[in-house]
């Protein structure tokens, strides 16, 4: 075990804050070479809000990692402080052990789509890529090659000012993707996108996290991440909700499963369930919504009862229901 | 640091900015080396004297008439006057020079290209440093520009006139040197202006105003402090530490006007604000939250 203590400057002056080394995660494999995201104790206060509240977790590789939470949760600013661009009030991230500045070729390690990034209107998609190939010792051919990647090959000698909002977000995947990256980090990359143009950038990213990256991606479009991320973690007002597999954090919900069942013999069929302790609501359009027994049992009893079913459908409790019970209270906006 | 240095400039290749700012200096210029040439013109004719004149009067005006025109046609006369025309079109290409420092700055804030920047290069003094280099590589440029176009014209006005170039005479190199100074001391300005302001608008404003108001704001001021408060002489030397007006008495050969800072001084003044603005500003920088 190694244990750093960190000095390190503070409101109220020196502090020093121990570290517990990249050496031992939990699951005790070595991270050196991977690019998983370490956030150890983040903080961040602005002048009447903290921002983010003292944030700790693990973004592991060769998977989608979706960052949720309300607007103001505070994702964004803790994107950036794990790129260096917002400096913390406390804490620390790494990436594959490193702090970003202390990276040797950062845009080789880490590519970043983030909000309030952007090009010079007058400048030329291709040129926007030229110079910060040129920046990173990387040869022009390669702002033609992630051109090419995201599809803007046609529009790569065209001004930025005439680009469409999902033409900006394609241009920034391939920023992010010039230096050929092992850590993705995406801010609300969904937004103002088509459906076209999201289903693009799902299959982009889940063939990157294939091929062993991290990819972390925020959002707060709940119905795209139960799609894209593999794992969550769910963040309010600053602070750590949940983190887990996807599926996990569904299951473990106290959000119940919902049985919704059709039967030309409603009332027969509501007695029974009650007798085995179901609750029972009438839904729309005729239909029976049994909550407290499982499918099976609600099956077994209409089949003693005698009773005819006409459907029978178990509906699984999504990450909006989870989402929302989890960050109530704590999701409003500031 | 050639990286981000060979970055910075292609940013400036890659927008229009530069070839306007060179297209105003070119204009500038051009209107500057019209009237100093109309200037040397007349300046070099002798001058006529009224022959209504009472005699005294008369023999005495064309004795100063005599002496003025043998001083102008003294190889220093003209070199004098060669060293104003090679220097045309300093006035604004200084101004121009200073706003395009500005904007190297100010343009990554303005257009949200910073964040790109600082995740390429995290260490932020050293893009600072690469804009500086970056500004002054356009500094030489403008500087450049407008010595060959002021050489070309001078070379056919003063075959025109029948005097030498005087391209052999240290005074004049001093002069065209100085000059360059004076574009890569106010790029540089122009630099730290930026990461002091953030602000696009507001770094080219002030810019302005500093080198163009701040030159008939300083003297009214220094004019008013010494005819009433303090009636000492080192009060009008003391002008120097307004910026522009160091950077005349900079450029300007001997006393600007009397009781002036030498040009040294003029130079090391200009020279500490550069530092002062440039480190100030790269401290806050590398403090700033990108966002
Ligand atoms: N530069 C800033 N100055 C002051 N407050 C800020 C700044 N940036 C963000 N905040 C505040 O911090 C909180 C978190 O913001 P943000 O990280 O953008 O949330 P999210 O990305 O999850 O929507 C919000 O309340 C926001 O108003
Ligand atoms: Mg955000």
């Amino acid at each position: 075990m190694i244990i750093f203590l960190l000095p390190r400057r503070t409101e109220g002056g020196w502090t020093y804050t121990s570290t517990v080394g990249v050496a031992l995660h939990r699951d005790g494999r070595p991270n050196m070479s991977d690019g998983q995201i370490v956030v150890d104790g983040l903080v961040k206060h602005y002048r009447q809000v903290r921002a983010v509240d003292g944030l700790r977790f693990v973004v592991r590789s060769g998977k989608v990692t979706g960052f949720l939470g309300p607007n103001g949760a505070g994702k964004t600013t803790t994107l950036r402080m794990i790129l260096n661009l917002v400096r913390p009030t406390a804490g620390m991230a790494t990436i594959g052990g490193v702090r970003y500045p202390d990276l040797r070729d950062p845009i080789h390690t880490v590519g970043a789509v983030l909000e309030a990034s952007s090009a010079h209107r007058g400048r030329t998609a291709r040129n926007h890529l030229r110079v910060i190939s040129t920046a990173a010792g990387l040869p022009a051919s390669r702002a033609d090659e992630v051109l090419e990647l995201v599809g803007l090959a046609p529009a790569a000698r065209r001004k930025f000012k005439g680009y469409s909002l999902g033409m900006r977000q394609r241009l920034g995947i391939a920023t992010a993707m010039l230096g050929d990256p092992t850590t993705l980090i995406l801010d609300e990359p969904a937004n103002g996108l088509d459906p076209e143009g999201i289903r693009w950038m799902r299959n982009f990213l889940k063939g990157l996290a294939a091929e062993g990256k991290t990819v972390f991606v925020s959002s707060h479009l709940l119905s795209e991440m139960e799609l894209l991320a593999d794992e969550v973690i769910i963040i309010a007002a600053g602070r750590l909700v949940t983190q887990g597999p996807m599926e996990q954090i569904i299951k473990s919900s106290t959000a119940q499963t919902t049985v919704r069942v059709r039967t030309p013999q409603a009332d027969t069929l509501t007695l029974s369930l009650k007798e085995l302790g179901g609750s029972v609501t009438a839904g729309d359009t005729g239909a029976l919504l049994v909550t407290g027994l499982e499918p099976p049992a609600v099956g077994a009893a209409a089949l003693r009862a005698g009773v005819e079913l006409h459907e029978l459908v178990a509906e699984q409790p999504d990450l909006e229901q989870v989402f929302l019970q989890l960050t109530e209270g704590k999701a409003v906006i500031r | 640091m050639t990286r981000a240095i060979r970055s910075e400039l292609l940013k400036i290749r890659t927008t229009n900015t530069w070839w306007l700012m060179g297209l105003g200096m070119v204009l500038f210029t051009g209107l500057a080396l019209l009237i100093n040439g109309l200037n040397a013109h007349f300046e070099l004719q002798p001058q006529t004297i009224d022959d209504d004149a009472p005699a005294e009067i008369r023999e005495e005006m064309i004795r100063e008439e005599n002496e003025r025109y043998s001083e102008v046609h003294s190889a220093a006369g003209i070199a004098k006057i060669a060293a104003n025309m090679y220097t045309s079109g300093q006035f604004f290409g200084v101004l121009f020079i200073m706003i395009l420092g500005g904007l190297i700055v100010t343009n990554e804030y303005f257009h949200q290209t910073a964040t790109a920047t600082f995740l390429t290069i995290p260490h932020r003094t050293k893009v600072i440093v690469a804009k500086l280099f970056a500004a002054v590589v356009l500094g030489f440029g403008g500087w450049l520009l407008t010595t060959v176009i002021n050489l070309a014209t001078t070379a056919a006005v003063f075959n025109y006139e029948h005097i030498s170039m005087s391209l052999d005479r240290w005074d004049v190199h001093r002069t065209i040197l100085l000059n360059l100074a004076a574009f890569a001391v106010w790029a540089i300005l122009g630099v730290a202006l930026g990461t002091l302001i953030r602000s696009q608008i507001g770094t080219v404003v002030t810019g302005c105003v500093v080198y163009l108001i701040g030159l008939a704001a300083a003297e009214v001021v220094f004019g008013l402090v010494h005819a009433y408060l303090i009636k000492e002489d080192w009060v009008i030397t003391a002008e120097v530490i307004v910026p522009s007006i160091a950077s005349m008495i900079m450029v300007t050969p001997g006393e600007m006007y009397p009781h002036a800072a030498p040009q040294w001084v003029g130079a090391a003044v200009l020279i500490g604000y550069a530092l002062v603005a440039g480190v100030i500003g790269t401290l806050i920088t590398r403090r700033r939250d990108i966002s």
